[in-house]
């Protein structure tokens, strides 16, 4: 965890317009993941293309940032970025452009979307108490029993499926207030 | 079910979304097990068809077998989870499906009983197995809390 780990990715873009390197690093870090995710899941391309393309998009992230018009639209821009590297890079490969872009595009909306959806996930978690983080992680993610969870975190197994529940009430409001916040800042 | 019913309920929809998930996974684990009792089961032929002692065949059978317990193991978990789930729906739910959460409770013993039981067999001897230990321990966690439910005081 930084300084900079629970800044918004507004705030963030403005430190890194400002210079400052532990900016950058975050940025990377926060949105490495997320375009490592398009590519291979998305895109489906191999690990080497995908290295490739997570180089040149961080690489034009770096030098075009002052382009970006809206500071809090980041995570739209880097994945128009990373789509249309992915294009590129599959187009390098013998895929024909522009034609088979529309559908290669809807063949691979749905995986597009799971990716976005996952990332809209994690960023709403980062918004809930570490307690109801750990848990929704052991329960979903690690798919511990509630027994496991109950030993390993010294509650009542009795409470665990409920504090889940809760859990992801929470999880409901806070994705909801992103999607609320994300519609009002496009208009 | 009983949870996506009961619309009054605030945390129905978290208990339903981890009902779907023990679902998924209780699926899951039975593909992995039919499969794992698959190659158990041609190890035991092999063992069957051949003479004599042979230490490298009766390891790589003991392995297939170890296997082959390990999904029943967590299924026998899901059934705890199960109960437990029905548990905390039982006391939140619309009236209408308190029967429904008490006869899934029902159903996850049954299950776990029958998977605590096959972990049981394919570990053979081995009473003091610390899993089959945890295997008996659900199987027990899910009785006792079915037959909470299904007191007819509720």
């Amino acid at each position: 965890m930084t300084r900079y780990s629970s800044l918004p990715d507004a705030e963030l873009v403005r430190a890194c317009r400002a210079g400052d390197a532990e900016a950058w690093n975050e940025l990377v870090e926060r949105y490495s993941r997320y375009v490592y995710a398009i590519a291979v899941r998305g895109f489906r391309l191999s690990d080497d293309d995908a290295e490739d393309v997570f180089q040149d998009v961080f690489t034009r992230i770096y030098l075009r940032l002052d382009t970006l018009r809206d500071d809090s639209a980041l995570r739209p821009w880097i994945a128009q970025l990373t789509r249309r590297r992915c294009l590129d890079a599959l187009s390098s490969k013998g895929r024909e452009a522009p034609a088979d872009d529309e559908a290669l595009i809807a063949e691979e909306s749905a995986d597009l979307a799971d990716v976005e959806e996952a990332y809209a996930v994690r960023e709403a978690l980062s918004g809930l108490s570490e307690n109801c983080q750990d848990i929704l992680d052991r329960f979903f993610a690690q798919d511990q029993s509630y027994r496991t969870i109950a030993e390993e975190l010294e509650i009542p197994s009795g409470t665990i499926a409920s504090r889940i529940a809760r859990c992801l009430g929470r999880l409901k409001q806070e994705l909801e207030g992103r999607n609320e916040g994300a519609e009002g800042s496009r208009g | 079910m009983v949870a996506r019913c009961s619309t009054q309920w605030k945390d129905a929809p978290g208990v339903s979304a981890q009902a779907s998930a023990i679902s998924d996974r209780a699926v899951a684990l039975a593909q992995t097990d039919g499969r794992a009792w698959d190659a158990a089961l041609l190890a035991l032929r092999d063992a069957e068809a051949s003479a004599g002692a042979d230490a490298k065949r009766d390891f790589a059978l003991e392995r297939k077998l170890e296997a082959a317990a390990a999904a029943p193991l967590e299924i026998a978990s899901l059934g705890a989870d199960v109960a437990a789930l029905a548990a905390a729906a039982i006391d939140n739910c619309e009236a209408t499906y308190r029967a429904d959460a008490s006869a899934a409770a029902s159903l996850a013993a049954g299950g776990s009983a029958a998977a605590a039981h096959l972990v049981r067999v394919n570990l053979g001897m081995r009473t003091d197995d610390p899993r089959l230990a945890h295997a008996l321990a659900s199987e027990q966690s899910a009785r006792d809390v079915a037959e909470r439910l299904g007191e007819p005081t509720r």
